[in-house]
């Protein structure tokens, strides 16, 4: 099953991409499809305990393997990821104008980021993880930059993907370490570590976790990605992506919760962050940018709570992440709504959309009361268990981790209250603008999330059923918790009064307070400004390595190989050396010591490329000595084509070298005796120190039962190691489109405004290196 | 020029091509057993090539597809075997009895050969292409491009010492 809906997916996103682009709007109705019947599948295995996987072996010999594993969790994380996930495909059809462009190419990415979602949640092996966690990336920067020819929606999606892709490298070190410390790869078999290396994993996966889950300071990312089209940031931006890093800290926590640093870096990245957060939401003006920055504070919350790794703190996680992904879709898509209807989402200038708009404002105001933890809604009975959570600790961890929850929760409450209020409330009327009509297809989603947050207060048994198991599938012992509807006059219940209260309260006198515009993005500006340094630096480094000189490249190379050998001159063994097998050898290796010194010596090009030419026809007479016919075949063959190429090249060329400097004359005979010093020493090192026996009557076996041929090195390249000359033919076409494009690129580029490319010839004298110039003169 | 100026090296390479092609698939099929394979038989057939260009008989052209061609084949060789189950570049050998030449043993090698007969081909073709041997042929050499005035300030510049 899990096979047929991925494979569902993927030739939905195929169709779409062929023919979107005639369907319109209508392409979205088709990409709900594949959502709609994943999120159905989902909820009917909600809160059972059985467990699906499907897995495929790819290279079994490196353990890579894509595994799936469909448990309590992984069915209610993909009921939410799909379900708003049709949700916002329907909502989209209403947001988008009918004549709206690129509308195949909108859903197919919306679709292919929901495979990559669901991929995500159901994955077991990490290895799964890590591919569909970049997918996740890859696609989130494209919907993200949406909206391509605008420069501001481009930058803010540059800084998304160089973000959450920079997690990513982080995530596969993490991994690595991961995988090194448990032993295992499969995230359901995880047990707990400690150590060094467990230490180094949990914090690399806790640096990946915070820039996918937006975490101070990683978070600057997910402000700029409201430049995306609003039912993206309703799909992404709520629901689904920016809590994959929170899905991985449920998941890995319990591996790593006995680490020392887990603790107090995820505790300091939560609270940081949900403080920050909701200090954001209440300075900006634009209701989209306020949600954004409330989405931040409760995804530190979250990572808080999880952190914290109490029983109770989990389940009380897993429960806010239910009902977090179901009130900010629910406000965000009215903020859309809004935003389409009137023109403007800034909160100064909306003002008495409760009379014009009275379903977005039942809407809203129910999915806002939920956020703020109000009863009768989802939000209340969960916000009532971090509350517990918090109060059940003790000692500093009370003062500092439960009061800073406490004062976050305050702070949630005000910004919500400032921003219904500044949308919603009667005010100065609104000038100049007309509120138009509704558009049935963005209220149905947005009514039905609504509900969902009413429903999910009264079944809320059938809730506690769902989110429990997925909490136990982190930590066992949260098996005892429930969601309550009325708790009683309990502590946590007054507490929680008593924040929703103060926080109504600062929200409406801040509401009052008048604020012309919202803060400058100074993270953000300064997360710009890292990324150009990066791309500088890169370039002024490139500049230097990349000069263009061939003879300094060369030189390069050969010094560095002569460093190489230098271990090996310890291994030498002099016993082991001998002079020659038999007498044919050693003429052969004096012919061909000579006609190399002469390479060195001939002037004209044409002489030194047939003299080369003789170097490789000698060493080809070696492999006969030595009984190599293979190795003979292709070496003549190699020399033949080259020395007629070589023929066919020179033409371009000078007849003679260039007459190189007494110093650089100097310099390459002692680059060439140190090469030719390091060489021997590799070899007489090696030859020393042999590793075991060559396993040639074994190859010769093999290849004849499993390769079919009597020929070993040819059952070897084509069959034993048929990966590596996959691996050669790949540079091989590499090198050839590289030929290609270069001298394509030459015959396009006009004689005058080629003079400055070759600039970078400053090096000493060379033959290859000055093709550009001389081939400007045979024109 | 060289094919205008020497009927003889003309003559010779036409006469030489269907040999060359002969050996380069009787190199490409026995490689299996003997010396030989599909590296070799595609520079047989490069070298062949590189000749008949020189000689002025044929351009070299579409590089790209025989590398695409050659590329392809490789590939799907490489990841066939997933569709059935097998890992990566599993080897297929099947038995034929074919009316001459009695029982034929061959299998996915051969396949996977033929790819790289397609990329070296496709290299060596790049490589003239690149060095728009045509029309060096069909120009000839220019004499005395050394005393022309560009190359020795080329040669000038050479001097200056490594930076």
């Amino acid at each position: 099953m899990i096979w047929s809906l991925l494979a569902l997916h993927v030739v939905v996103v195929v169709v779409i991409s062929v023919i979107g682009a005639r369907l319109g709007r209508n392409a979205l109705w088709l990409a709900a499809v594949p959502m709609a019947v994943t999120a159905m599948w989902s909820a009917t295995r909600l809160g059972s305990d059985d467990v699906v996987t499907a897995g495929f072996e790819w290279v079994p010999g490196l353990d890579l393997a894509l595994e799936f594993r469909v448990d309590a969790m992984g069915s209610l994380l993909s009921v939410l990821v799909s379900g708003i996930g049709a949700l916002v495909c329907v909502y989209a059809v209403g947001y988008f104008s009918a004549g709206a462009a690129s509308m195949g190419r909108f859903a197919a990415t919306l679709l292919a980021f929901s495979t990559a979602m669901v991929g995500l949640v159901w994955a077991d092996s990490v290895w799964t993880v890590f591919i569909f966690w970049e997918l996740t990336s890859i696609t989130s920067f494209l919907l993200v930059g949406f909206k391509h020819a605008d420069p501001v929606a481009r930058i803010a999606a540059r800084r998304a993907l160089v973000i959450t892709a920079g997690g990513g490298l982080s995530l596969l070190a993490g991994f690595v370490l991961f995988v090194d410390a448990t032993g295992t790869s499969r995230l359901s078999e995880i047990t707990p570590v400690t150590g060094s290396t467990a230490t180094a994993a949990a914090i690399l996966i806790l640096l990946a976790a915070a820039t996918k889950s937006a975490q101070f300071p990683f978070h600057v990312w997910l402000p700029g990605a409201m430049a995306a089209p609003t039912p993206v940031s309703a799909y992404l931006h709520s629901a689904t992506m920016v809590k994959a890093g929170v899905i991985l800290v449920a998941v890995v926590a319990p591996a790593f919760q006995d680490t020392e640093v887990w603790k107090p870096l995820g505790l300091s990245f939560g609270l940081a962050t949900m403080l920050w957060g909701a200090v954001g939401a209440l300075r900006h003006v634009d209701a989209k940018l306020i949600l954004a920055w409330g989405t931040v504070s409760q995804l530190g919350l979250l990572i808080a709570l999880l952190a914290l790794g109490t029983p109770k703190a989990t389940f009380a996680a897993i429960s806010i992440l239910v009902a977090h992904a179901v009130f900010k879709a629910a406000l965000f898509m009215v903020v859309g709504e809004v935003d389409v209807r009137t023109g403007t989402r800034n909160i100064n200038e909306l003002s008495g959309l409760r009379r014009s708009m009275p379903i977005t404002f039942v809407v809203a105001v129910i999915s806002g009361a939920s956020m703020a933890g109000i009863p009768p809604l989802l939000g209340f009975p969960t916000k009532e268990a971090a509350i517990e959570a918090a109060l059940g600790l003790s000692g500093n961890e009370f003062l500092i981790v439960g009061g800073l929850i406490m004062f976050g929760s305050v702070l949630t409450v005000a910004y919500t209250t400032r921003l219904l209020i500044g949308m919603f409330a009667a005010g100065d009327p609104m000038t100049g603008r007309e509120v138009a009509s509704r558009r049935p297809a963005m209220s149905a989603p947005e009514v039905i999330l609504a509900a969902g947050s009413v429903l999910g207060f009264i079944a809320l048994g059938w809730v506690t059923g769902v989110v429990r198991p997925a909490a136990v599938t982190v930590s066992p012992d949260a098996e005892v918790y429930s969601l309550l509807r009325w708790p009683g006059l309990t502590e946590a219940f007054v507490t929680s009064m008593v924040i929703v209260s103060f926080g109504v309260l600062i929200g409406a006198l801040l509401a009052r307070r008048h604020v012309a515009s919202g803060p400058v993005a100074r993270g953000a500006a300064n997360a710009d400004w890292t990324i150009d340094g990066i791309g500088r630096l890169a370039r002024q480094v490139a500049g230097r390595v990349q000069h263009g000189s061939l003879p300094l490249y060369l030189a390069t190379t050969v010094t560095v190989v002569c460093v190489a050998a230098v271990p090996f001159v310890g291994e030498i063994d002099t016993d082991t050396l001998y002079w020659w097998d038999n007498r044919a050898e050693a003429v052969l290796v004096l012919m061909i010591v000579a006609v190399a010194v002469a390479a060195t010596m001939v002037t004209s090009r044409l002489g030194a490329a047939l003299v080369l030419g003789a170097v490789g026809f000698s060493i080809a007479g070696l492999f006969v000595a030595r009984g190599a016919p293979d190795l003979v075949l292709t070496q003549l063959l190699v020399e033949t084509v080259v020395v007629v190429g070589f023929v066919v090249g020179l033409g371009r060329l000078a007849t003679k070298f260039p007459t190189p400097t007494r110093l650089w004359t100097a310099g390459r005979v002692v680059i060439a005796g140190a090469m030719a010093i390091a060489v021997a020493v590799a070899l007489a090192g090696s030859a020393a120190n042999p590793v075991g026996e060559a396993p040639v009557r074994e190859l010769a076996v093999t290849a004849q039962t499993e390769g079919g041929g009597k020929n070993v090195v040819n059952v070897i390249l084509t069959d034993t190691r048929a990966l590596d000359t996959f691996g050669e033919i790949i540079v091989l076409m590499v090198v050839a489109v590289g030929i290609l494009t270069l001298s394509t690129k030459r015959r396009r580029t006009r004689p005058e405004t080629r003079t400055d490319t070759p600039a970078a010839g400053s090096g000493p004298a060379s033959a290859s290196a000055r093709v550009a110039p001389v081939d400007e003169v045979a024109r | 020029m060289i094919s205008r100026t020497s009927p003889i090296v003309s003559l010779a390479v036409r006469a030489v091509t269907p040999i060359a092609l002969l050996v380069a698939a009787y190199v490409l099929f026995a490689g299996h057993n003997q010396p030989g394979g599909g590296f070799a038989a595609g520079l047989m057939l490069g070298a062949i090539i590189v000749l008949r260009t020189v000689a002025g008989l044929q351009q070299p052209r579409h590089a790209t597809w025989w590398m695409a061609v050659g590329g392809v084949i490789a590939g799907l060789v490489a990841i066939g075997p997933l569709l059935w189950g097998e890992p990566l570049l599993d080897q297929v050998v099947v038995t034929w009895d074919v009316p001459v030449l009695g029982t034929v043993k061959s299998g996915s090698a051969l396949l996977f050969d033929l790819g790289v007969v397609g990329l070296v081909v496709g290299l060596v073709l790049a490589l003239l292409d690149g060095l728009d041997a045509t029309a060096l042929v069909d120009r000839g050499r220019r004499p005395a491009v050394a005393d022309s005035p560009v190359d020795r300030a080329a040669t000038a510049d050479d001097q200056g010492t490594p930076t």
